[in-house]
């Protein structure tokens, strides 16, 4: 049974990631004066993009951290606690892999060491006019109400490739109840993103839910699970964002390097194999399970297959690449292959949602060493009902774990935080694997939040003046 | 090889020394003084800890004393361990023990005494799992050597073109017969004794039949066991509870230092005779299939505990669950609720609180939230734990060991191919 989704309170972010609107700048802010702060977020409300619209021209969509609804008035004990505790908390980075060159203390953002963000504003436009205006309007009433920019976080459009030089996004889980169909095997239950509907268990995750009495207005719905209590989570959702550093030089010499006097013949076809083994796709998209031995365009954005009947060992996608660690599909326990295969890993995805930052580089100047001493990199953004489950879970048991489905000193090929020098990339192959030791990190945290995405009505309660707000 | 041994030792603290002994422990375990107190590294043992269970009142009022629980997981025989950990940890035992009920005071505590001590409060676990039955510590660091050797014979130049995984396997098994510090690993690994062997075997034919003997008298029972069953599942309350985040951060603090964590906790049984009844009835079962079934790296699908065990005590009031897996506390409670929530429902709703089951397997577990935060409250802090090899996880450890199963013997070329893709 699907239920219906309430579209006009939804931020639209979760729906679509506005690949039509192709400037984007994200907004971290801070809250100087709550009174002032909230009269003018509650006016913002009428702004705020939900997904029933489709914009053409500018979206506006609004996030909060615990530190930004605190400051606004409301208690945090109803929020998940990996929230409440902040993406920074010294526990969470031993599982996050924030640790060594990616740990919080050397962010520049969101880190112990840097003014608090309360508030993301997120902005996107048609193109770069659309968003200097849009921006700059935003921008310019901030100080006036109680609003302090802590870091405007720019991004650039590289039309659906990343840094790297890869085609990326093209696997996203279909939201139950949205318009876009797919395969069953990529459809996910909506309370898996969306706060307020069952999840993949066929329960509501846990959300914040207050006293009727918190609410007089009624401005809340009522808890669909039939608490009695007005629901502050419904429609929303919890947003990650990650300042991701990517060393584009570095991956390609280092590309160079490994595939020099390796046996087979060092050039540009071997380093660009070498790096679809390490991503599980060739810079076009097409994934090596379906194209094994050389990029194939047509198959740039197939996302309909397994791994276990084509590639159970992983002599075509190797089993520590990026895509088959990030969405492992079929190939885990229990039962790797089957349907009840699928079904736990429907528990542990995400919607992504990020944009890079960085000019635009063709992997003919990254092979020749060129990047302008430019900083390229990724905003990694992702949505999320259950933290825990979901993001950390991908982040520890998958993406940095270098015991990986069987594996030993192999994490992340690609994105994964290093171990000390012990770090290795296996290449299965017949008759026997190959494998590249000593890898370097490639990709560097610089900062990053946790965040709630609510819903707009959410929006409208938080910043409702019903009770005093305590300032930070 | 000799089979493993699950050794609980549970002694009340003295009163008023509670405090004292957990600020002791925590300064073994937080200081690095661990290793030079208590040597486990000399020692046969896979897995070792330390917990303190606070004082508490049992459900009608009742106070169960504080006590100190030392667990560890070792090779048979017992008491080559026991014996050789009272000699080399003689200082920690003392430091720690001197804090519990009867422990012998003086400077000069000899090691028979600590042995003596620690037997005399051994308590028997009613459930006993052992990722692979007879696979010692000896050999576990051995085939791990090896499989370095061999991935490591696979990366040196010259490296031959062995056009075939049996060119491989016949390359490696000539490097490791040519390398004496690994000949050994051309012989198969040896099995747990005769003896053992043979206790086993009578265990495999002596329950079932044993239940068959009793089936006259069970099965007319049944009816009205399920009857009280389905009555307590819907009236015994089932609260849903929230663990206190200062208890998340201290348990946090400690996890996901090594592919390993370890997993400890305790909670009541419901009040009365039937959910005792019950609980003993079924952990009796579970331990039959983790001896006789689930003993070779799997336990009903799970793949990623080395050992755990259930523990009735104080006169069955409370049990204690105690296991060490591979990852983090969410994927190993993700995988419970995934692949085994029936069995750990037919464990655990016989304990308070646990989410409301419906005969007896279906449901509980299920309620995803409700169970992780029930976990998460009842689980106990674990100043001192050990574990011998923090770099391995228990599909590492299967993996080396199939490697060296392939150096003895013949192979045809398909096993060939399969043994190859183990590297």
């Amino acid at each position: 049974m699907t239920v219906a989704l309430e579209l006009d309170d939804i931020q639209g972010i979760v729906a679509r990631a506005y690949p039509d609107l192709r400037a984007a700048c994200f907004l971290l802010l801070g809250v100087r004066d709550p009174v002032a702060a909230g009269a003018w977020l509650h006016a913002l409300c009428d702004q705020v993009t939900s997904a029933r619209s489709r914009p053409e021209a500018t979206a506006v969509n609004l996030a909060l951290t615990p530190g930004g609804l605190r400051a606004l008035g409301q208690p945090l004990e109803a929020f998940a606690t990996e929230f409440v505790q902040g993406m920074a908390d010294v526990h969470r980075s031993r599982p996050l892999g924030d640790v060594g060159a990616n740990d919080p203390s050397g962010w520049r953002w969101g880190g112990p060491a840097t003014s608090p963000v309360h508030l993301a504003l997120l902005l996107y436009a048609k193109d770069e006019p659309g968003l200097e205006s849009l921006s700059g309007s935003l921008s310019a009433q901030l100080a006036a109400n109680g609003l302090d920019l802590v870091v405007r976080l720019d991004t650039s459009d590289l039309d659906e490739v990343e840094h790297f030089g890869f085609r990326d996004g093209i696997s996203q889980p279909l939201i139950e109840g949205l318009s876009k169909t797919g395969p069953a095997s990529n459809t996910v239950k909506a309370g898996e993103f969306i706060l307020g509907y069952p999840n993949e268990y066929g329960l509501y995750t846990d959300r914040p839910l207050v006293a009727p009495s918190e609410d007089p207005g009624s401005i809340l719905p009522r808890d669909p699970a039939g608490s009695g209590q007005a629901d502050l989570g419904r429609n929303g959702s919890y947003l990650v964002l990650r300042q991701l550093e990517q060393d584009v030089v570095g991956f390609w010499g280092f590309l160079e390097q490994a595939t020099h006097g390796a046996g087979g013949a060092a050039g540009p076809g071997a380093r660009r194999a070498l790096a679809a083994k390490m991503v599980g796709r060739w810079p076009s998209g097409a994934p090596l399970v379906l194209a094994p031995d050389a990029d194939d365009p047509s198959l740039g954005e197939a996302n309909d297959f397994g791994y276990f009947t084509e590639d159970r060992g992983g002599t075509r996608c190797p089993i520590g690449a990026h895509i088959r660690r990030a969405n492992p599909r079929d190939s885990l326990d229990p039962r790797p292959g089957s349907q009840a295969s699928i079904d736990v890993g429907k528990r542990h995805r995400i919607l992504r949602r990020g944009r890079e930052y960085g000019p635009p580089i063709s992997i003919e100047q990254l092979e020749a060493g060129d990047d302008g001493g430019l900083e390229r990199g990724l905003y990694f953004l992702c949505l999320n009902a259950n933290l825990a489950r979901q993001f950390e879970f991908i982040q520890h048991t998958w993406v940095n774990n270098a015991k990986f489905s069987g594996l030993y000193d192999d994490p992340d090929p690609l994105v994964g935080a290093r171990n000390g020098g012990r770090d290795t990339f296996t290449v299965q192959a017949e008759p026997v694997r190959s494998r590249v030791r000593g890898l370097p990190q490639f990709v560097t945290v610089k900062g990053g939040a946790y965040f709630f995405l609510p819903g707009i009505r959410a929006i409208r309660y938080l910043t409702t003046p019903r009770k005093r707000p305590t300032a930070r | 090889m000799p089979h493993q041994i699950a050794l609980t030792v549970k002694a009340d603290v003295l009163p008023g020394r509670a405090d004292a002994l957990r600020q002791l422990l925590n300064a073994i375990g937080e200081e690095c003084r661990r290793a030079e107190l208590l040597p486990f590294e000399e020692l046969p043992v896979h897995f070792a800890r330390f917990f303190l269970l606070d004082e508490a009142h049992d459900l009608k009022g009742a106070v169960i004393p504080a006590a100190l629980v030392f667990l560890s997981d070792v090779d048979a025989p017992l008491h080559q361990y026991l014996s050789r950990l009272a000699a080399r940890a003689g200082p920690g035992l003392d430091q720690i023990f001197s804090h519990c009920e009867g422990y012998p005071q003086g400077p000069d505590v000899i090691p028979q005494e600590r042995v003596r001590y620690l037997q005399a409060r051994m308590v028997r676990s009613a459930t006993v799992y052992v990722n692979t039955v007879g696979r010692s510590l000896e050999q576990v660091r051995a085939e791990a050597r090896l499989r370095e050797a061999v991935e490591d014979f696979l990366d040196r130049p010259p490296v031959p073109a062995p056009g075939t995984p049996a060119g491989v396997w016949d390359h490696v098994q000539r490097q490791v017969a040519a390398d004496p510090t690994l000949t050994w690993a051309t012989q198969p690994a040896s099995r747990p004794g005769a003896a053992w062997r043979l206790r086993q075997g009578a265990h495999l034919l002596a329950a079932p039949l044993a239940v068959l003997v009793a089936l006259p008298l069970i099965l007319p029972l049944l009816p009205f066991w399920l009857i009280l069953l389905r009555i307590r599942e819907k009236r015994d309350p089932a609260r849903r509870l929230v663990p206190d985040p200062a208890h998340v951060e201290q348990l946090a603090a400690r996890e996901d230092k090594v592919v390993q964590n370890q997993f400890a906790a305790v909670g009541f049984l419901k009040p009365g005779p039937f959910r005792r009844l019950t609980l003993s009835v079924v952990l009796w079962v579970v331990n039959y299939t983790t001896r006789h079934v689930f003993n070779h790296g799997s336990l009903a699908g799970v793949r990623t505990i080395h050992f755990a065990r259930w523990t009735f005590i104080d006169e069955k009031r409370r049990l204690i669950f105690a296991s060490n897996y591979d990852g983090s506390l969410e994927s190993y409670m993700d995988d419970f609720i995934d692949k085994v929530a029936w069995g750990l429902n037919a464990v655990f709703s016989n304990g308070v609180d646990f989410p409301r089951t419906n005969w007896l397997v279906r449901d509980g577990a299920r309620d995803e939230l409700a169970f992780k935060n029930l976990l998460r409250v009842r689980q106990v802090d674990t100043p001192i734990w050990y574990s011998a090899y923090g770099d391995l996880t228990a599909m590492n450890v299967a993996n080396n060991a199939a490697i060296r199963a392939g150096l003895s013997g013949a192979m045809s070329a398909d096993q060939a191919a399969v043994w190859a893709g183990r590297i």
